[in-house]
Formats: structure tokens, sequence, C-alpha cells
């Protein structure tokens, strides 16, 4: 009778915590109202002006614009359009959340984008594909991200790692206590991010030495492209381990743990100062030709470089220093000249 | 004396049934009788004709469909296995390298070459001879390319070559690191549906008994169609159920430390569930065509409903349901949605239920999430995924139709 009371009582309590709880918002494209008939003016550049970006408002464009990339930079990018939009921004803007690969090679070998969104610089032959199809990757600078590593709150034993334990933890230790012989025998559970994702390829060159090989045969290791799915398994079990944006970590903090590396912990100091291990650019590319031709991309990136430190810190990342923004701002200006 | 008239009347559908018109009734001879015979000559029907031709066109556009599917199939996974794939080591040249020499050296970082093996940088095939360090002697120009030269910060690239005894008896599949084994794969799937067909077997059986056997007329009407929009909703949300109600409702009761958030077990059970009308659903139908006659005898004989049920209806209709089991293992094979959110997604060969395992279709859609790159191994490696797929649902097809067969009992 006992058992049985207690079955019910479970069914329900999921029940509940099933219906009450918070599915992942899908990545949704911004709709908004039928453009306007206004000629599109082209944003004045005033030439010789040094890191000035001229000033941006968003209702003096029209058209759409697409963007697609890495599952880290979304966050930022879906807030900065959002207030693009909430300025008076008509047009759609489309944010696909599919990894930094696979966002160059939209931009670079398909051209369907306008806007490539990257956690990691691109690659010579990213390049390659771009000159191959008449295009030139113009980088912008946008912030910077601690890549979070991440356990369980129920996680009492791990705080702090070396790199060496970190790769190891990736690698080939079966269980917690293959790492440190005080840590329980319980296996290691990983999610890590897909092979697609530049967050996966920083990590490969970061912590392994660019051979992907060891990272990728650790034994009880779940993928995904899909930053939430990871965080959902990370979230699950107390022998979890995973890493992504520090904006996840930030969203979930209530329920995940981040870890400290050789004793620093990811914060804005350690972030600035260059001594957590793991930060790292995040940027924007486009190409001068669509931005000159497109003037609603122009726009969004110059909004995107002049607006940006007041959004990211709320997103979760880590604002670039004034020079580096004052490097992105100077590329647009030459973009557009 | 005059002879009945005699003939042969084709009706649509074509049966024919003999006709004998006797002549004494039809009156006087020889106009009726005329009259009569050209009444019972097949007239050309335009609209039959148009419909027939129209049938028969979905049936070829069908054939044709699934024929085309089979040929691209066929054709990538042909490419999979007889053609050399290139995976990106990440190492690059740190020295400039012309035409004609034959070691270069090679950034420090990146994945092991492999003594023997091929590399490719740009166009050009190399053959690796000799590995010390980043020291790489080659021989230039293979498989007939041309040894041309490269600069610096040109990526090397390694050669990654599929066999059929490596994909048929490997368990470890990773193919971005060379490692092919179906099973992997292959055996998740079996994982979940078996499960699948574990929960939906008895159950679905015992619905179809009690709507054919003990349910009320009204009861049925009402019963039926209710449990047909089970099939209704979409995988989706069953895929969302596994992982927000199944998931957590096996954790509560077999242990948090034990049942992984991602596992086969609560994917398999919800595909159960979605399987479960088409089990009950074909089952009944099975269950209803066994004629009245034989309950009767069997009633006649002194057995309880029970026994006649199972000892008599069952069996008579047993061929009807071993097919509906066979159908629904097939779409448990083939569903995707429900295994690509809760199954895991990570291929690992594990026989524990509560692990997490990924299945065919489960890789499919994640590698192909993320936009996949064209002429990349894992592109490749899908369509050999989706024939292997192909031909266990064909392979139970065919298993199905020839229990039909051996089976069946008619009676009339």
């Amino acid at each position: 009778m006992y058992r049985i009371t207690f079955i019910l009582l479970a069914m329900l309590t999921m029940f509940m915590t099933a219906c009450g709880g918070n599915p992942p918002t899908p990545a949704s494209p911004q709709t908004a109202a039928p453009a306007k008939t206004t000629e599109p003016t082209p944003a004045p550049v005033e030439p010789g002006a040094t890191g000035r970006l001229p000033e941006v408002n968003p209702l003096d464009v029209t058209g759409n614009i697409v963007t697609a990339g890495s599952s880290t930079v979304y966050p930022l990018a879906e807030r900065m359009a959002e207030r693009f939009h909430d300025e008076g921004f008509t047009g759609q803007i489309t944010i696909d959340s599919i990894g930094s690969g696979a966002g160059f090679e939209r931009f670079c070998t398909t051209g369907e984008t306008d806007v490539a969104n990257a956690s990691r610089p691109i690659k010579d032959s990213e390049k390659e594909a771009c000159a191959a199809i008449g295009r030139t990757p113009v980088e912008f600078r946008i912030g910077t991200d601690a890549l979070a590593v991440v356990v369980n709150r129920g996680n009492t034993f791990a705080t702090d790692v070396t790199m060496e334990e970190l790769a190891l933890l990736f690698s080939s230790a079966e269980k917690w206590s293959d790492v440190r012989p005080d840590w329980p025998a319980e296996p290691i559970l990983r999610f890590i991010p897909g092979t697609d994702s530049g967050t996966f390829d920083y990590f490969v060159e970061a912590v392994f030495n660019k051979d992907k090989e060891p990272h990728l045969s650790a034994s009880n290791t779940q993928l995904s492209e899909d930053d939430n799915v990871l965080v959902q398994g990370v979230a699950g079990s107390p022998y979890a381990i995973g890493y992504f944006g520090y904006a996840y970590y930030a969203e979930n903090a209530d329920v995940l743990k981040v870890l400290s590396l050789n004793g620093i912990a990811p914060t804005a100091e350690t972030v600035d100062n260059n001594t957590y291990p793991l930060a790292r650019p995040l940027f924007l590319y486009s190409d001068a030709r669509i931005m000159q031709e497109k003037p609603q991309v122009a726009a969004y990136i110059n909004f995107f470089l002049t607006y940006v430190n007041e959004e990211i810190t709320a997103v979760g990342y880590f604002p670039a220093s004034d020079a580096v923004l004052a490097a992105s701002r100077e590329a647009w200006l030459s973009a557009m000249q | 004396m005059q002879r009945p008239l005699r003939g042969v009347a084709r009706f649509a559908g074509g049966e024919k049934q003999r006709i004998v018109v006797s002549q004494a009734k039809t009156g006087a001879y020889p106009h009726d009788v005329v009259a009569q015979r050209a009444a019972l000559r097949k007239r050309p029907r335009v609209s039959e004709t148009l419909i027939q031709g129209f049938l028969f066109l979905c049936g070829v556009l069908s054939i044709l469909v699934t024929a085309g599917l089979v040929y691209e199939l066929g054709k990538e996974s042909l490419l999979f296995f007889t053609r050399q794939q290139w995976e990106d080591t990440n190492h690059t040249l740190v020295e400039p390298l012309d035409a004609t020499q034959s070691t270069f050296k090679m950034s420090a970082t990146g994945m092991a070459l492999s003594l023997h093996g091929s590399i490719r940088i740009h166009a050009e095939v190399m053959t690796v001879v000799d590995l010390r360090g980043e020291r790489v002697t080659v021989a230039r120009g293979q498989q007939n390319t041309v040894a041309a030269a490269h600069a610096v910060g040109a990526e090397i690239a390694i050669s990654r070559q599929v066999t059929l005894a490596e994909f048929f008896t490997k368990t470890e599949w990773n193919p971005q690191i060379g490692k092919f084994g179906i099973w992997a794969l292959v055996n998740a799937t079996l994982m979940t549906s078996l499960t699948a067909i574990v929960v939906a077997l008895p159950l679905g059986l015992g619905v179809a008994i009690y709507l054919s056997e003990y349910a009320a007329a009204r009861v049925r009407s009402v019963l039926k169609p209710l449990l047909e929009v089970l099939a209704a909703i979409p995988t989706v949300v069953y895929g969302y159920f596994a992982l927000t109600f199944m998931t957590p409702l096996l954790r509560a009761l077999f242990g948090i430390e034990r049942v992984e958030i991602y596992n086969t077990a609560s994917a398999g059970i919800v595909i159960g569930i979605l399987i479960l009308p088409l089990v009950s659903s074909m089952a009944e139908d099975a269950l209803s065509a066994v004629p009245q006659s034989l309950r009767q005898a069997a009633y006649g004989l002194g057995a309880t409903r029970l026994e006649t049920a199972v000892k008599v209806v069952v069996p008579a209709a047993l061929s009807g349901i071993a097919a509906a089991f066979i159908v629904a293992a097939s779409r448990a094979i083939g569903e995707t949605m429900v295994v690509a959110i809760a199954a895991g997604a990570g291929p690992a060969f594990t026989f524990n239920p509560f692990q997490a395992a990924e299945t065919m279709t489960g890789h499919i859609v994640r590698i192909s999430g993320g936009d996949l790159s064209y002429d990349s191994i894992d592109y490749n490696s899908i369509f050999a995924i989706g024939l292997m797929l192909f031909l266990i649902t064909l392979g139970l097809n065919i298993l199905s139709q020839h229990i039909v067969q051996r089976f069946r009992e008619e009676y009339e």
C-alpha cells in the first residue's frame, strides 16, 4: 500500500515538475510589420573620424538581415536584434544558432547569409571558400566569452581543476576517481558542444593541442549544437560535466556550478586581465560589398558595435577592451569607404 | 424448339457471371434477343477508363518514388564506401614546400598522422614514408595528383577509408576520428525498438481483445477513435513527454544515480505508447474479421468468454496480429523525434537501458542539425546509415508478408 502511494505521489510530483519546467525556447526569427516604402538612405560616413561611428537610426533602413553561426554569440545577437527592433527597425532579422563552422559554411560557401556569428577566428580554408564566391570577410570583434566548465550543483567534490585534470576529465578518464583518487568512483558523464561548434574547436585547441581524437573518443560523451541540451544534461546528474559559453551558465546558475581553472574563476577581472585560461573572443563577420549594397546590414553592425557594451554583461559575457572595440569600428569605417 | 440464350456478362471489378435468359420469358424472337445481346455487350465507359488509369498511375508513382529513394541512398552510400574521405588534422605547414621537396615541417599541434597513410595538402595527395616529430617525409604527387608548391599555413588533411568489414563488425562509431562501427547505432535502435515492442505488444493486444470481444458496440464506437487520436499527436510532443515526464519518473523509481537524464528506456517506453494505437487498431481489425460462427461454436462447447477469445479467436487471427506487430516494429525503428530528444546524443555501445545511446535516426538528425558541409565524412555517412535503416525495415516488411501468408487461416 505504502509503495503504491509512493509511486502515485512520485508520478504526481514528476507531472507537476514537467508542467512547471521551462522548455528551452527555440531560435525564432523575429517578424515585423511590412517594410516601409521610403528609400533606404545609407548612413553617412565621415572619413577621417577615427573609431567614431556615424549616428545610426534604425528607422532609416529597411530590408531583411540574414545571420547564422555560433550558438555562443546567439544570445547576444538576439538581444542586440531585439533592441534594434525596439528602436524602430521594421525589417526581419534572422539569427540561426548552428555553430561557428556551419555559420562560415553558409557565409562563405553557399553565400546565404549577410553576417556570420563566430566564437573563433575564421580559418584560412574558410577565407579561401569566401574568396571563391567573391567575398572578403571583414572581422568585427564584439566581446569576450569565458568558456565555462560546469558541473552539477549537487557535485560537492569538484571546485577547482588544473588544465591537465581538465584534459583528463574530457578524454581518457572513465571515472572521477581516475582524475583525483579522493573523488568518487562514479563514471564521468560528459556533455560537450557538437563538432560544428566554434566552442568545440576552441576547447580542442586550448586543452588538447588541436588534436580532437582523445576528446571525441571519450566514453559517455553526449554532443549537441544546442547548448540548452547540454545544460539539461549537466543539470541532470551530480556526476556530469560540460562546457559552453558563459552566458548559458549565467542563465542557469541555480542548477549549475562553474569550476575554477588553475585556481582562477571566470570573472570580469580575470577575463579582462587575461588570466582565466579559457577566455576567448567573439566575432561578427561580414563583407564590405554586402555592407555597402545592403545599408540595413551596415546599420545593424554599426548599431551592434555602438551599443554592445550596454547589453553584453546582462547577457552573460564580458566587454572587449576599448582599444579592441575601436579597432572593430575602424574596420566598419574602412569597409564602408 | 427455341433454345435459351447463353452469354457471359462481365461486371465492373472483373467478375464474370454466366447468364441464361430463357426464351419463354423474353417473348418474340429474334428482335428482342438482338436488343438483349446488345444490352449485355460490354460498353466502353470513358470515366471508368480514366479512373482506372489514374489509380494505375498512383501505383506507378509510389513505386517510382521508392525506387528513386533507394537509388539515391545506394549511390551516396557507395561513395561513402569507395571514395577516400579527408579529415582536417589542424596541422599546417610552417615552412613553404616547393614541388620537388620530399620533407617538410608541420605545426606541432594537431591530430596524429599515421605512417604509410595518405595525407592531402590542397589538391595534392601524398603518402607518409617517415615521421619524426614535426618532420614529415612523404612521397609526392600520389593517386594521379600533381606535385605543386604549397605556402606556409596550408592545411594538412588525413585520409579516412571505410571498409565494409569494419562497418559491420566494429562497435564504435565516430567518423571524424576514423571509427566506423555501425553497431553502436544499430544496437541503440534495437534497444529502443525492443523496449517499445515490449510495451506495445501486451498492451495493444489487450486493448484489441477488449474492444473486439468484450466491449459493447457503443463503448467500442467511442473508445476506438479515442485511441486512434493518440496517433495524431506530433512525435515531438512525445519526445518532450519522454524527457520531462518519463525520464523523471524512471529516475524516481530506480534512482537518480542509476538512470541517466538521456536514456534509451525512457525513449523506448514512450515509442511504445506512440505505436500502441497502431498495434491495437490493426489487431482489433484482425480479431473482428474472425467469423462469428467460430465464437458461437466455442460457446456451444461450453467455453467461457476468455477461453473463446484466447484459444479460438486470437489463434484464428494470428496472421493479422503478427502483421500488426511487425508494422509497429518498423515504425518504432524508424521513429526519430522521440529518440533525438530523449535517448541521447552520442554513439555508445551499451546494453544498459538506463544509459544514453544514440540511435541511427537520432544520429542522422543531430549530425545534419548543424548545417553539415557537403562532402564531409559525416555527410556521406548519413546515407550509409539511412540505407542500413531501410534494409532493416525492408527485411521486417518481407518477414511480415511471409508470416501473413504462412499463418493465414481462411474461413468461408
